[in-house]
């Protein structure tokens, strides 16, 4: 079975199916519909210093949120490409990322171990796992 | 973290984490969602760690809830959080 992503010199092929593509082409709307993701996105540099964080939060302002939308609307190309560079790749796999973040908020998986008893019966726990094939490949793809 | 692999390299590696002259550390903390595969290739991409030096503080974050990553002026730090923050691990700053 070949694997969906992989290396060539300094780019990634890209093999996935059409029903692949399209299982996974909604990613982007799913994070952007979870917002914050109870939290999980509303990173804290200073959890213990409000004054600080709220420094910091000025400081960076709408920066990060820019380079997550950044990758999310790069997502639909990158799916639909035969070969990607490194930085499409990587890209990619923050978004991937991001999705299992967000579908493991949404199942409630709070501990590790979560693997054990999820039902494979579940749409989102099959989507989970097969995201986390996905990223796996582009890992493995993306180190030399 | 969720189960096994390894990575590449932005910046120089250098292991700065025992320097007395760096009054903050970035934290990492465990969650139950990110490969460890993926973990310990974010510390080699971000911070140039060797794959030996990423896996171990991987496995500290995996198995004690939480590991220092890295060291440095206010401003360094926050910069290597922010970029933590984009590939989805969850960091925060402590005073050393």
């Amino acid at each position: 079975m070949s694997v969906p992503f992989e290396r060539h010199g300094e780019s990634i092929k890209v093999r996935l199916s059409e029903p692949e593509r399209a299982a996974i082409s909604g990613l982007p709307a799913v994070i952007e519909e979870a917002g914050g993701a109870g939290g999980r996105f509303e990173y804290q540099v200073h959890p213990e210093d409000p004054a600080a964080d709220r420094r910091y939060q000025e400081l960076v302002g709408d920066h990060l949120g820019n380079l997550r939308a950044t990758d999310r609307e790069a997502f639909a190309a990158a799916i639909n490409a035969r070969s990607l560079d490194i930085e499409q790749a990587e890209g990619l796999m923050r978004v991937i990322g991001e999705g299992r973040i967000v579908l493991a908020m949404r199942l409630g998986i709070e501990a590790d171990g979560w693997e054990e008893s999820a039902s494979v019966e579940d749409p989102e726990v099959a989507m989970l796992h097969y995201l986390g094939y996905l990223q796996e490949s582009l890992v493995e793809a993306l180190t030399p | 973290m969720t189960a096994p692999t390894t990575t590449p390299v932005d910046d120089p590696v250098f292991d700065d984490l025992d320097q007395p002259d760096h009054p903050w550390h970035v934290v990492v903390w465990n969650d139950p969602v990110n490969l460890m595969s993926y973990v310990v290739w974010v510390f080699r991409k971000l911070f140039g760690y060797p794959l030996e030096k990423a896996t171990r503080l991987m496995l500290q974050v995996h198995h004690e809830g939480r590991a220092i990553v890295s060291s440095g002026p206010l401003e360094k730090v926050e910069l290597d959080c922010q970029r933590l923050h984009h590939h989805g691990l969850w960091a925060t700053l402590e005073k050393t």
